[in-house]
C-alpha cells in the first residue's frame, strides 16, 4: 500500500450560503498522475487551489502526506486563507489558468520559488535547467523582463518557476488553455519530463482530453461541485465524418465504425463512459443502440465490487464495468470475442 | 541584489547626514528671536543692524515678520522673547496685561499721505484732520491696509482724531486686506489715496524708477510719527532664560553708538529713521 | 507679462551669480522635504499597506477619512501644529517652533494622508492573482508582505513623488511653523511669499522657476532609479 498523497473528507467550500464545492472523500496516492475534467463553474479550480493549499475549505479536512491542513467543520468560516502548515505547501507548487509573473526578469521570476526556500546554492544552474525545460534558452530569455514576453512564453516562465522547485505534486489549471500551439507542445513536454527524472505527482485540469488520456493514469469528472466519476472514461478522438441517416461515424481500423450524435466538430473528441457499455457474448439483434462493435477481452481487473474489464476493438482500446455474476455467467475471460454495445448519444463531446 | 543594496545603503546615509545638517544647524546659544512687523523688515533695517549686533554682542538675533497684532500673539505665546513693533496702544496693554516689559522707545520714522499728482481730493500741504475731511467729503477713492498692522491701527487713529466714523462701508474706501505695496498699487490703480510708511514709499518710488503715479501730499504732521519700540517678553510670563538676552538686546538698542548707526541707515540715499530712545 | 520674462532671466541670474540669499533658501527647502518626507514615507507607507491589506472594523471609515484629510488647506495645517509647538503647548519643551524640523513636522502632517491614500490605492491595485502565486511559490509571512511591496514599487514611487511635490511646494504651514526666518527657515516657497507681498513679482517669478528646477532634480533622479530597479 503505498503512502498517500492526500486525503480529503467532508470537504466542502463556497462563498455565502451555496457550497461550491462538495467532495465527501478523496484520496490520491504518492507519484499519482490525476487528470481533472468537467464543465466551466464544475469546481475544478477551487478543487485545486485547496489541493494546492493556498485554500481552506469551509468544512472538511485535508490531509496532505498524512498531515491535516485543514479543519474540522467550521460553518461560516468563509473562504479563509492559509497560514499554518506553510511548510507543507512549499512541496506543492500550482500553475494558475491564468498565470501572474512577477515584475522581475524572467530569471528572478523562476528563481523565487527557490530563494524564498532559502535554496541559494546552485540556484543559476537551477533556473537555467527550469528554462531549458520549457523551451526558453537562458541566455536568450533570463535577462528579459515580465513586459517583454508573448502569452506563450509568459505561461512558460511561469511553469520553468514551479518545475524549478522541484514540488512534490504539480498542480496545473487548464495549462494549455489560451497558449499558442509550440507553446502547448513544450508545456506538455517539460511536464512529461519533469515527472520522469523526478516522479513528481501531476494533477491536471484540461479540456486536452487526448493529452489526459496519455498523461494521467485516472481521471475525475467534476460537475456542479462534486467528483461524479471516478475512472478514466473512454476518449474517442475521430476524425467524424457524415454518415447515413444523420449520425456521423468513425472509422475503425477493420472496418467497423463507431456511430455518434453531432459533433462540435469533425475532429472533436468524445467521452464514453464506461457504465454505458453492455457486453454481449452474441451479436444483438433488434436493440436500439446504434453502436454494436465486435472486439476482444484484453484484460480484466477486480476493483472492489466490481470488474473493470479492458477489450481490444480494432486497436481501439475501450473498458467498461461488470458484476462478477455477469462475468461467470457469461464466462467472460480474455481472449473472449464480445460485442461492446452503447447508443449513439451515449457519447460526450469535449 | 548589490546594486539594490548600495543603493539603500547610498540614501540610508544620504539621508542621515541631511538630518544631522537640519539638526546640527541648531545649536547656538546666544540666539534671541525676535517678532517684528513686515514693514520693519520690508525695510532691510534688521539685516543692516543684525550683523553689528552679532560682531558686538555676539548675539544672534533671528526674528520672524509678521502682522503686529500676531507679533505681540507670539510674545503672550513665548514663542519669541522680544518684539520690535510700532503700535503704542497695543502697546501699552501689552505691558499692561503683563506680558511684556521694559518698553523702550527706540526710533521713529513717519508716514505721509499719497495720492495723485492731480489731486482731486485737494488735500496737499493741508494738515491731517483737514485731508481726512476733505476724502471723505468729495468721496475719493481711499486705500486702507485693513489688516490690523500698525499702518492700519495707525490709520483708524487718525480717522477718529478727525472725529470720523472709519469709512469702511463707504464704496469709495477699500480696505485690501494686504500688505503696503500692494495697497499703493491698489490705490494706484483706483487713482485714490492711501497712507503709507516713508519706508515703503520710497521702496515703491524706485520700483517707479523714479516716477510713480502717487505722490506725496501730507507729512509731518506730528500725528503722523510711526514710533517705533522694543518690548522683552515678561521673564514671569515666560521663564525660558532667554530675557537676559532680550535686556542685552535692548542696552545696545538704545546705547548712543547704535542710535546713530540707526541714523545712518538709509533708503534710496534718504534717511529712513529717527532714533529717539530716552525722549519721553 | 513682462515679469514673468524679467523673471526667468533673473532666475539664471541668481543661480549662476550664486546669489546666497537663493542658495540659502534652496537649502532650507532641501532640508526640510528631506525630513518630511523620510518622515511620511516612513509613517506612511505601513499605515496605506495595513490600510489595504489588512481587514479590522471600521476600515472603510478610516479611509474616508484619510481621503479627507488629503482637502486640508495648508494653513490650517500651520495653525493646527502650531498650537502643539507653541511654548506652552504639549509639544513645546521641544523647540521645534520656527526651526527647520518643526516645519518638516508640518510638511509631514500635510503629507502623510497623501502617502496613505495613494500607497493604499496602489496595493489594491495589485493583481487579484499576486497573492495565490506568491502562496503558490512557497512564500510565507515576511516575504509575501516584501515580494508585496516590491509588486508595488511603481505605484509607492509615484506616491512619493506627489508627496514630494505637495512638501516643497507648500507655503503656508511652512510660514506659520517656520517664520520665515532669513538664512535659518526661508524656504524657495515663503521667500515667493514674502517677494510677491513686496511687489516684487519678477523675483517672485524666478524663485519659482528655481523650486521648480529643484523638483525637477529630484523627480528625475526617482525616474532614474525607478528604471534601474
Amino acid at each position: 500500500m503505498t503512502s498517500l498523497l492526500y486525503e480529503l473528507e467532508a470537504v466542502r467550500h463556497g462563498y455565502g450560503n451555496a457550497f461550491t464545492l462538495d467532495v465527501p472523500r478523496l484520496v490520491l496516492e504518492e507519484g499519482a498522475s490525476v487528470g481533472l475534467v468537467g464543465p466551466n463553474g464544475s469546481g475544478k479550480s477551487t478543487l485545486l487551489r485547496i489541493l494546492a493549499l493556498i485554500e481552506e475549505p469551509r468544512e472538511g479536512i485535508v490531509r496532505f502526506c498524512g498531515a491535516a491542513v485543514g479543519h474540522e467543520t467550521r460553518p461560516g468560516a468563509g473562504g479563509r486563507r492559509i497560514n499554518g502548515r506553510s511548510h507543507l505547501r512549499r512541496d506543492v507548487a500550482i500553475l494558475l489558468q491564468d498565470p501572474y509573473l512577477l515584475k522581475k526578469t524572467v530569471f528572478d521570476n523562476v528563481a523565487y520559488g527557490l530563494k524564498v526556500r532559502g535554496e541559494r546554492e546552485g540556484l543559476s544552474a537551477r533556473v537555467g535547467e527550469a528554462l531549458e525545460f520549457v523551451g526558453l534558452p537562458p541566455g536568450r530569455f533570463a535577462k528579459r523582463r515580465w513586459h517583454e514576453l508573448s502569452g506563450g512564453e509568459s505561461h512558460r516562465v511561469a511553469l520553468a518557476a514551479r518545475l524549478a522547485v522541484r514540488p512534490k505534486v504539480l498542480i496545473l489549471d487548464e495549462p494549455t488553455a489560451s497558449v499558442d500551439r509550440q507553446s502547448a507542445r513544450l508545456i506538455k513536454e517539460a511536464v512529461a519530463e519533469a515527472r520522469r527524472r523526478h516522479g513528481t505527482a501531476l494533477i491536471i485540469s484540461s479540456h486536452d482530453q487526448v493529452w489526459l488520456g496519455g498523461v494521467a493514469g485516472e481521471t475525475l469528472k467534476m460537475y456542479d461541485g462534486r467528483i461524479v466519476e471516478h475512472g478514466a472514461p473512454n476518449i474517442l478522438c475521430g476524425p467524424w465524418r457524415p454518415g447515413e441517416n444523420g449520425l456521423w461515424r468513425m472509422a475503425l481500423k477493420d472496418g467497423q465504425a463507431i456511430s455518434a450524435v453531432d459533433p462540435p466538430r469533425p475532429d472533436a473528441a468524445a467521452l464514453l463512459d464506461p457504465t454505458s457499455i453492455i457486453l454481449t457474448t452474441t451479436r444483438p439483434r433488434g436493440v436500439s443502440a446504434q453502436n454494436a462493435l465486435g472486439g476482444t477481452i484484453a484484460s480484466m481487473t477486480a476493483e472492489g465490487k466490481t470488474i473493470r474489464v479492458e477489450i481490444d476493438v480494432s486497436g481501439l482500446p475501450l473498458h467498461c464495468t461488470i458484476t462478477p455474476p455477469a462475468a461467470e455467467s457469461l464466462k467472460i475471460l480474455p481472449g473472449r470475442r464480445v460485442y461492446v454495445v452503447f447508443k449513439a448519444s451515449s457519447l460526450h463531446w469535449y | 541584489m548589490k546594486h539594490r543594496i548600495r543603493v539603500c545603503v547610498c540614501l540610508f546615509t544620504l539621508g542621515l547626514l541631511l538630518l544631522a545638517g537640519a539638526l546640527l544647524a541648531a545649536g547656538d546659544d546666544r540666539v534671541l528671536m525676535m517678532a517684528t512687523t513686515t514693514s520693519t523688515d520690508n525695510t532691510g533695517l534688521l539685516n543692516y543692524l543684525a550683523p553689528a549686533l552679532k560682531e558686538e554682542t555676539g548675539i544672534d538675533l533671528r526674528w520672524t515678520a509678521v502682522g503686529t497684532g500676531k507679533a505681540l500673539q507670539l510674545g503672550q505665546s513665548c514663542d519669541v522673547s522680544v518684539l520690535l513693533v510700532h503700535d503704542p496702544e497695543a502697546e501699552e496693554v501689552f505691558v499692561q496685561k503683563g506680558y511684556g516689559v521694559d518698553r523702550t522707545k527706540v526710533m521713529y520714522n513717519d508716514y505721509i499721505f499719497i495720492g495723485p499728482a492731480g489731486d482731486p481730493a485737494g488735500i496737499k500741504g493741508k494738515p491731517v484732520q483737514a485731508a481726512l475731511a476733505l476724502i471723505a467729503q468729495t468721496e475719493a477713492n481711499f486705500a486702507s491696509r485693513g489688516d490690523n498692522s500698525g499702518t492700519h491701527m495707525a490709520e483708524v487713529k487718525l480717522w477718529k482724531s478727525a472725529k470720523l466714523a472709519v469709512p469702511d462701508k463707504e464704496t469709495w474706501y477699500i480696505s485690501t486686506g494686504q500688505g503696503m505695496l500692494n495697497t499703493i498699487a491698489i490705490a494706484a490703480e483706483r487713482n485714490g489715496y492711501t497712507l503709507t510708511d516713508r519706508g515703503t514709499y520710497i521702496t515703491y518710488e524706485a520700483n517707479m524708477k523714479g516716477n510713480p503715479p502717487l505722490v506725496i501730499l501730507v507729512e509731518g504732521d506730528k500725528a503722523l510719527r510711526n514710533q517705533y519700540s522694543v518690548i522683552a517678553v515678561n521673564p514671569q510670563n515666560c521663564p525660558n532664560g532667554a530675557y537676559a538676552l532680550a535686556k542685552e538686546f535692548i542696552r545696545w538698542m538704545v546705547s548712543p553708538k547704535t542710535q546713530r548707526f540707526v541714523a545712518d541707515f538709509t533708503m534710496g540715499g534718504k534717511q529712513l529713521f529717527y532714533p529717539n530712545a530716552g525722549e519721553k | 507679462m513682462a515679469y514673468i520674462i524679467e523673471g526667468f532671466l533673473k532666475a539664471w541670474e541668481l543661480l549662476f551669480t550664486g546669489h546666497p540669499e537663493t542658495y540659502s533658501a534652496v537649502a532650507v527647502t532641501l532640508k526640510a522635504t528631506s525630513l518630511s518626507i523620510a518622515g511620511s514615507l516612513v509613517t506612511g507607507l505601513p499605515a496605506g499597506f495595513c490600510l489595504a491589506y489588512c481587514t479590522f472594523p471600521g476600515k472603510k471609515f478610516l479611509r474616508a477619512l484619510v481621503d479627507t484629510l488629503l482637502a486640508l488647506p495648508t494653513v490650517v495645517v500651520g495653525l493646527l501644529v502650531y498650537a502643539f509647538v507653541t511654548y506652552r503647548g504639549p509639544l513645546g519643551k521641544l523647540g521645534l517652533l520656527f526651526t527647520i524640523p518643526g516645519m518638516a513636522v508640518a510638511q509631514i502632517v500635510l503629507v502623510f494622508p497623501i502617502v496613505v491614500s495613494l500607497t493604499a490605492t496602489a496595493v489594491e491595485g495589485l493583481d487579484r492573482r499576486l497573492r495565490p502565486t506568491l502562496l503558490g511559490l512557497g512564500a510565507r509571512g515576511g516575504q509575501l508582505l516584501s515580494a508585496t511591496l516590491s509588486e508595488s514599487r511603481f505605484a509607492i514611487f509615484t506616491a512619493s513623488a506627489t508627496a514630494y511635490g505637495r512638501a516643497i511646494s507648500e507655503v503656508g504651514a511652512s510660514m506659520m511653523i517656520g517664520g520665515n526666518i532669513k538664512w535659518h527657515t526661508r524656504t524657495i516657497t515663503t521667500a515667493i511669499a514674502l517677494e510677491t507681498g513686496k511687489g516684487e513679482f519678477a523675483m517672485g517669478i524666478a524663485l519659482g522657476i528655481v523650486l521648480l528646477l529643484l523638483a525637477f532634480t529630484v523627480n528625475w533622479t526617482l525616474v532614474l532609479l525607478k528604471r534601474r530597479s
